[in-house]
């Protein structure tokens, strides 16, 4: 407990944990300001309607859910990263082992704390990107009126249950390989580059893809919310595709690529010959 | 079961290789209880591999450890908790600052009160600048706040990798009254220095290792003294006649020619402070030395135990006698 305390706080005085935040909460709030001029200046009421659909609750409520999903998942392995990755760079791993720390509870509390720091950022851009679709609703005139749908709200609890699980599995991920690199920078770019390659692979071997962290992520979004936006990986090949994973065995293949990653980091951490 | 009794640490045939390198070969050490042991070596002679072993960073491929009177090994990560360690650069959060810091390794290993921080920092005089960013700090200051972070646990073994470095004049005299005080009260330090007058003005032990080895270890006053030896100069010319009344004093075996050194330079072991009866010897053959230098120091015992040459602004005479 020591441990994840020291690691939330550590974490909190990070500049990188800011920059995440910001960078994530400055792309929705830009995507909304788009939305919302897009509305305003439509001219056929079809592109109207399509682009009120970011503003219009009740649905509103699962689509920028699904936004901030989409794009702090590629901003989840980059924290996971550089979080796990300095460790190693900087030799404060190798200063809390010579102190006789656990290495593999280390690794573990340290993955626990970015997780969630990264939950709180979740919820925080969340709540911009609905105050930002509130605010562009009243500026495009659209009815607010479900904005309190029961049947919706009721949904959302299991919705943001799924989106933690998935961003704590990309972060995982991240922190996984920039524990075998050993390295924050190489850990961020190997981590973007499987993203992208995973999103690039799903369009030639759909079916073998949605397999895959990010496709699996998405599909376990998608199928709860009927949302069709996927934020990135294999999801924005397989989002309109029929091979997406069904959202049970999406939950599954999430948790088991979270504990397979989390399982590297550790037993990785616990094997390694720190001489650097 | 290696023998430990009295000794705060003890190495038994530890051997290490990285690849085809071998980095130990059967190092033996033994640290008393209660003293600043100097830990020497050339580069490369296996020094911070054997730190890192010690500290659990790596593990030995063969040998025995016992650390505070216990075995450490693979296992035994609890042996650390009493164990304060610098290894090779502090480490550091760079946006955190000096306190904050040390806090964050407190949580890590042995549990540590909230005030021995702040206790530490004043240890090292870091405590006006704790509240800065270690990002602003300067070598000597991380140098100072890595010291503070060895000592978080009060530990009864000290395990310090070029301690010195970086630190101003008063920052080395701190340390070393630090570490001197540190071993009256029955902790024991290792240090590992190349800064070999430091480790003389410091170290009541030394261990010299060279290829993975132990060479020479023992008491640092009586291993000057076992190992004294005097060099005399006399007229190349002079030097068959010099010779043999050296050798008629000091024994046959004990007076070489330094052959490291312009001609007219003869090494005699033997003990410094009879560097006069050399000089009468001579006298009374007939020949006078020009130059009579009595002593080993620290850095001669080093170098010539070890094997090593000076490699850089070799003067000959004034250096480690290599022709210049």
């Amino acid at each position: 407990m020591r441990l994840f305390r020291s690691g939330i706080r550590k974490l909190v005085r990070r500049p990188a944990t800011y920059v995440t935040f910001l960078l994530l909460a400055g792309l929705v709030l830009l995507i909304l300001l788009a939305v919302t001029a897009a509305a305003n200046q439509a001219t056929e009421p079809e592109s109207a309607v399509a682009s009120k659909l970011f503003l219009t609750f009740p649905g509103a409520w699962a689509l920028i859910l699904t936004v901030v999903i989409g794009i702090g998942g590629l901003l989840a392995v980059t924290y996971g990263a550089a979080i796990a990755g300095s460790e190693w760079a900087w030799g404060t791993l190798k200063a809390a082992i010579a102190r006789g720390e656990s290495r593999w509870r280390y690794a573990t509390a340290g993955f626990a704390a970015v997780v969630v720091v990264t939950w709180v950022g979740m919820l925080l851009c969340y709540a911009v990107g609905i105050i930002a679709a509130i605010v562009g609703a009243n500026l495009t005139g659209t009815s607010l009126a479900g904005l309190g749908d029961t049947s919706q709200l009721a949904e959302m609890p299991g919705l943001m249950a799924r989106a933690g699980l998935a961003l704590a599995m990309e972060a995982s991920i991240g922190f996984a390989i920039a524990t075998i690199a050993r390295s924050q920078l190489a850990g961020i770019g190997v981590g973007i580059g499987v993203y992208f390659a995973e999103g690039i692979a799903s369009v030639f071997v759909p079916g073998i893809i949605r397999w895959f962290p990010f496709a699996a992520a998405n599909a376990m979004l998608s199928g709860t919310s009927g949302a069709r936006v996927a934020g990135g990986g294999g999801g924005a090949a397989l989002a309109s595709s029929t091979g997406r994973l069904d959202t049970d065995v999406a939950i599954v293949v999430v948790l088991a690529w979270l504990v397979g990653a989390m399982l590297v980091a550790a037993l990785w951490t616990e094997r390694a010959e720190i001489s650097g | 079961m290696v023998e430990s009794a009295g000794a705060a640490l003890v190495i038994q045939g530890l051997a290490k290789r990285y690849g085809q390198r071998v980095a130990l070969d059967g190092l033996d050490l033994r640290v008393p209880t209660g003293v600043v042991y100097g830990f020497l070596g050339p580069n490369g002679a296996g020094k911070t591999t054997t730190m890192r072993i010690l500290t659990g960073l790596i593990h030995p491929d063969a040998g025995a450890v016992e650390m505070l009177g216990r075995p450490f090994g693979r296992r035994d990560r609890h042996r650390l908790f009493e164990v304060g360690a610098l290894i090779e650069s502090p480490s550091f959060y760079p946006f955190l600052n000096g306190r904050e810091n040390l806090r964050a390794l407190a949580a890590a290993g042995a549990p540590v009160p909230k005030t021995r921080v702040d206790e530490v920092l004043t240890l090292v005089n870091l405590r006006d600048r704790a509240g800065d960013k270690v990002s602003g700090y300067s070598l000597g200051m991380k140098q100072r706040l890595g010291i503070a972070s060895a000592l978080l646990s009060e530990p009864k073994l000290l395990l310090l990798d070029e301690p010195a470095n970086g630190l101003d004049p008063a920052g080395i005299v701190g340390m070393r009254d630090t570490l001197k005080a540190l071993a009256a009260e029955g902790r024991t330090v290792l240090v590992s220095s190349h800064i070999l007058s430091e480790v003389e003005q410091l170290a009541d032990v030394v261990g010299i290792i060279a290829r993975g080895k132990l060479v020479r270890e023992g008491p640092i006053d009586s291993l000057l003294h076992e190992e004294g030896a005097v060099r005399v100069r006399v007229s190349p010319d002079e030097v068959p006649v010099a010779g043999p009344a050296l050798e008629a004093l000091a024994g046959a075996s004990n007076v070489s020619i330094d052959a490291t050194a312009p001609a007219g330079w003869l090494v005699v072991r033997f003990d410094p402070s009879r560097a006069g009866e050399l000089n009468r010897a001579l006298a009374a053959a007939g020949v006078y030395a020009s130059r009579i230098e009595g002593g080993t120091t620290l850095e001669s015992l080093f170098l010539e135990v070890t094997g090593s040459t000076p490699d850089v602004g070799r003067t000959g005479v004034a250096g480690m006698g290599v022709p210049s």
